[in-house]
C-alpha cells in the first residue's frame, strides 16, 4: 500500500523564453530553459538578435573605414577595442608609434576598462535586485566619461586610435582631472565594499554559485576575470605584453573557487590595479608627438596575416586579419571572449535555480553584441 | 618542459616532415603554424587537448580553389599559440571535435552560418546567428560585394 | 504604418487636455535596449541626467505596463518580429522614439551589401520622435522625450517658446 506513495511524480518540464527582451540581459539574449518547478533542466542561449554583419563589412571597408565597427561590437570596451585593432594593423603593416602616443592609448584604455567594470558593477548588483550601487557607479563613470570625452570627442564609442598614434594630445588639464579621478575613486572603494561586499543578502546570492571549475574553463575556452577567478592567473598583458605594459608594475588578480562572490572580487580588484596603472603611466609620460605623420592615408599592409591577442574589460580578444596587400582586409576575424563565457552556461546551469541563474549571467558579464558582431 | 614545446613534439611526430613551420619573431601571433591534413583533424586536436591547450577559435577563409580552416589554440603560459591549418575543398566536411573541445561547437555552428561548410557527427548544427530561414552563407566571396576572390597561393604564396 | 494608429471614438475637450498632461508627465518607456545606446539610455536613467525627474525614470520591462517605447539600437532582422511583437501588445495609447542612427536608418551599418539590419524602425512600428547620435548624448534624449510630451500635449503648436525656440517664425 505504501508502494503507491513512493512512486515518483510525472515531471513536468516547463519551457520558460527568457529573453531577448528582458531587464537582466546584457544585449539581446534569449534563454530556452527547461524547468522542473523552480530548478533548470536545461539551459540553451539563443543568440544572434544583434548580428550586424562587422565581419562582411570588413571585407567592404578599408582598414580606417573599420574603426567605428571596432568600437561598436563591445560597445563598453570601446577603446580598448579600438586598441587592440589598431595594434594590429600596425603590427601587419610594420608602423613606428612615438612613445607618447603609446602612453596615452595605455592611459585611455585602462581609464576605458574601469568604467567598463564600474558598469557591470551597478548593473550586477541591479540584477540582484539592490538598485543604489547602480547610482553610484554610474556617477563615478560619468567622470571617466568626461575625461576621455573632452579629448576624443565621444562618450562611449570612440575612434580615437589612428595607425600610428592619437587623433588629438592630452592637455595638463587631462591629467589633473585623471590624477584627480584616480584619487577620488579609491575613496569610494570603502563606500562599495561598506555597501556590497560585506552584504550578507549579496554575499549570499553570490556565494559558491555557479561555480566554474579551472577545468571546465580550460574545456569553454573561458578568458578573462571569469578564468582569474578560478584560480588560474593568465592576463594577456603579461603573457603576450604589447604596447608599453612591461614597464608598468601591476598584479593580476586572482580567486579560489570560481563562484561569482570571486568573480566579482576580481573585478573589483582589478579597477584597483588599473588605477596603479594609470599612475605610473601619468608619471612616465614623455614628451613627443602624438602620431607618426608619415603614415600614409590609405594603409596597405603587406600580403599575410596577424593575430592579435590584447586584453579587453571581458578578456583575451583577438583580432585575426588577413591581408592580400589592397587597402581592403580580405578576412577579418574577431575572436570574442563573451563567445566562450557565454557557452559555459549550458553546463553551469543545469541544476540551478531561475534566480541562480540571473546571478550567475551578471556575473559572468557578457555583452551579446560582441558575441553577434 | 614547457606546454608549447610538449605540444610541438606531439604535432612533430604525427604530421609529415614539412608540416610545421616556426615563427620565432612571433608576428602572425602563433609559435607556430602547421598545416594539418584534413583527415588527421580530430587526432591533432586530441594531441592538443592533452597538451593541457584550450581552442581559442576555429575560423575559416574562403578562397577561389579551396577553404582554409585556422584552429587558433592557446594554453596559459606566456607566448604559446598554436595555429592548426586544414585545407578543405569546397564540398568537403571536415569533422567536428565539439566532444574533445566542448567550445568548438558555438564556433562550428557559426562557420557552419557563414560559409556553409558542414562538420560531420556535430550534434547541432542548427543557425547560431543567422536567422533560422536564412538559405544565405554571408561570408563566402560569392555572396554580396567583395573586393577580392583569389586564389590561396596569391595571399600565402 | 501611420495607418496602424488608433483615434478613440469619443472625445471631451478639457478632459482629453488634462489626460494628456498627465499622460505626458509621467511616461513609462519600456526597457528595450538592443546595443549601444542602451548604455546611453541607461545613463540618461542614472544618477546625473535623472530621468525621474521628468516622469519618465519607472522603466518597466514588461510592455503591458508601459506608454513608450524606446528602440534604442540597430534592428536585426531575427529581432524585428520580436519588436513588432512587443509593439502590438502594448496598450494603448502608445508612443514609439527611436533613439540612435541606427533605429532611425540603419546608421553606421547601412551600405549596399548589408545582409543582416533592418534599416529604421519606422519600417516596423510608427515612429513619433526621433533622437539622432552615435550614440545620442543623455540629453538628447531628454530632448527627444520632452518633444514626445510637446506632442502630447499639443505644446508645440500652441505655446512653442516653452521648450524649443524655434527659428524663423512659427511652426
Amino acid at each position: 500500500m505504501a508502494e503507491q506513495f513512493r512512486e515518483p511524480v510525472v515531471e513536468h518540464i516547463y519551457t520558460l523564453n527568457l529573453g531577448p527582451q528582458h531587464p537582466s540581459t546584457h544585449g539581446v539574449l534569449r534563454v530556452l530553459l527547461d524547468l522542473d518547478g523552480e530548478f533548470i533542466v536545461k539551459a540553451d542561449p539563443i543568440i544572434g538578435y544583434g548580428h550586424r554583419g562587422h565581419e562582411k563589412m570588413a571585407e567592404n571597408r578599408t582598414y580606417k573605414q573599420f574603426m567605428p565597427n571596432s568600437s561598436r561590437m563591445d560597445y563598453l570596451s570601446g577603446l580598448l577595442y579600438n586598441h587592440g585593432f589598431v595594434l594590429a594593423v600596425e603590427k601587419m603593416a610594420e608602423v613606428q608609434v612615438p612613445e607618447r602616443a603609446k602612453y596615452i592609448r595605455v592611459i585611455c584604455s585602462e581609464l576605458n576598462r574601469i568604467s567598463s567594470h564600474l558598469l557591470w558593477f551597478g548593473t550586477y548588483v541591479m540584477d540582484l535586485g539592490g538598485f543604489t550601487p547602480f547610482l553610484y557607479a554610474f556617477d563615478d563613470r560619468e567622470n571617466i566619461l568626461d575625461i576621455l570625452d573632452r579629448v576624443s570627442g565621444s562618450r562611449l564609442t570612440y575612434s580615437y586610435c589612428r595607425f600610428g598614434g592619437v587623433t588629438r594630445d592630452i592637455d595638463e588639464q587631462f591629467i589633473d582631472m585623471t590624477r584627480a579621478f584616480v584619487k577620488r575613486l579609491r575613496s569610494r572603494w570603502s563606500d562599495y565594499h561598506n555597501l556590497v561586499t560585506k552584504n550578507v543578502i549579496f554575499i549570499n546570492r553570490t556565494r559558491d554559485v555557479g561555480v566554474i571549475s579551472a577545468d571546465l574553463a580550460r574545456q569553454f575556452g573561458i578568458v578573462g576575470p571569469n578564468l582569474r577567478a578560478c584560480g588560474i592567473s593568465f592576463d594577456v598583458r603579461k603573457a603576450e605584453p604589447y604596447e608599453v605594459y612591461d614597464r608598468f608594475d601591476f598584479e593580476i588578480p586572482t580567486g579560489a573557487n570560481g563562484d561569482a562572490l570571486d568573480r566579482y572580487n576580481v573585478r573589483l580588484e582589478e579597477m584597483e590595479q588599473s588605477c596603479r596603472i594609470i599612475e605610473q603611466a601619468l608619471d612616465q609620460l614623455p614628451a613627443g608627438a602624438h602620431i607618426n605623420e608619415a603614415v600614409p592615408f590609405k594603409v596597405r599592409p603587406p600580403r599575410g596575416e596577424v593575430y592579435f591577442a590584447f586584453e579587453s574589460a571581458r578578456g583575451l580578444t583577438a583580432f585575426y586579419l588577413v591581408s592580400d596587400g589592397s587597402p581592403y582586409p580580405y578576412r577579418c576575424h574577431i575572436r570574442v571572449p563573451s563567445f566562450g563565457n557565454l557557452q559555459v552556461l549550458t553546463e553551469v546551469l543545469r541544476g540551478m535555480l531561475v534566480a541562480d541563474a540571473i546571478s550567475i549571467l551578471g556575473s559572468i558579464d557578457v555583452v551579446i553584441p560582441e558575441i553577434d558582431r | 618542459m614547457a606546454k608549447r614545446e610538449v605540444v610541438t613534439q606531439k604535432l612533430q611526430a604525427m604530421l609529415p616532415e614539412d608540416a610545421v613551420c616556426k615563427d620565432d619573431s612571433f608576428k602572425a601571433g602563433v609559435v607556430f603554424s602547421a598545416q594539418v591534413p584534413i583527415g588527421k583533424l580530430r587526432e591533432a586536436i586530441k594531441a592538443c587537448d592533452e597538451s593541457e591547450y584550450y581552442l581559442e577559435s576555429i575560423t575559416a577563409l574562403d578562397f577561389q580553389d579551396t577553404f582554409e580552416l585556422v584552429y587558433h589554440l592557446n594554453c596559459y603560459e606566456a607566448k604559446s599559440r598554436i595555429a592548426l591549418r586544414v585545407l578543405c575543398g569546397h564540398d568537403q566536411a571536415p569533422a567536428t571535435v565539439s566532444d574533445i573541445f566542448p567550445s568548438a561547437l558555438w564556433q562550428e555552428r557559426e562557420v557552419h552560418d557563414f560559409f556553409a561548410i558542414r562538420f560531420t557527427d556535430s550534434p547541432d548544427m542548427r543557425p547560431l546567428l543567422m536567422p533560422e530561414d536564412a538559405d544565405y552563407y554571408p561570408l563566402r566571396k560569392t555572396f554580396g560585394t567583395v573586393h577580392a576572390y583569389h586564389k590561396r597561393e596569391k595571399i600565402y604564396g | 504604418m501611420e495607418s496602424e494608429r488608433v483615434e478613440p471614438v469619443i472625445r471631451f475637450a478639457l478632459l482629453d487636455q488634462i489626460l494628456n498632461l498627465a499622460r505626458a508627465n509621467s511616461l513609462w518607456p519600456m526597457t528595450f535596449g538592443l546595443a549601444c545606446c542602451a548604455i546611453e539610455m541607461m545613463a540618461a536613467g542614472a544618477s546625473r541626467f535623472d530621468l525621474d525627474r521628468f516622469g519618465a525614470g519607472v522603466f518597466r520591462p514588461s510592455p503591458r505596463q508601459s506608454d513608450v517605447m524606446i528602440v534604442a539600437g540597430t534592428i536585426s532582422k531575427k529581432m524585428a518580429p520580436a519588436i513588432k511583437m512587443l509593439w502590438d501588445q502594448m496598450p494603448n495609447p502608445k508612443w514609439c522614439i527611436a533613439m540612435g542612427n541606427c533605429a532611425i536608418s540603419g546608421g553606421p551599418f547601412e551600405y549596399e551589401g548589408q545582409y543582416a539590419i533592418v534599416p529604421g524602425a519606422h519600417l516596423i512600428v510608427p515612429v513619433d520622435i526621433t533622437v539622432p547620435g552615435c550614440p545620442p548624448r543623455p540629453e538628447g534624449l531628454i530632448q527627444g522625450l520632452l518633444a514626445l510630451e510637446d506632442k502630447i500635449t499639443g505644446g508645440e503648436h500652441r505655446n512653442y517658446l516653452r521648450r524649443f525656440r524655434r527659428m524663423g517664425g512659427k511652426g
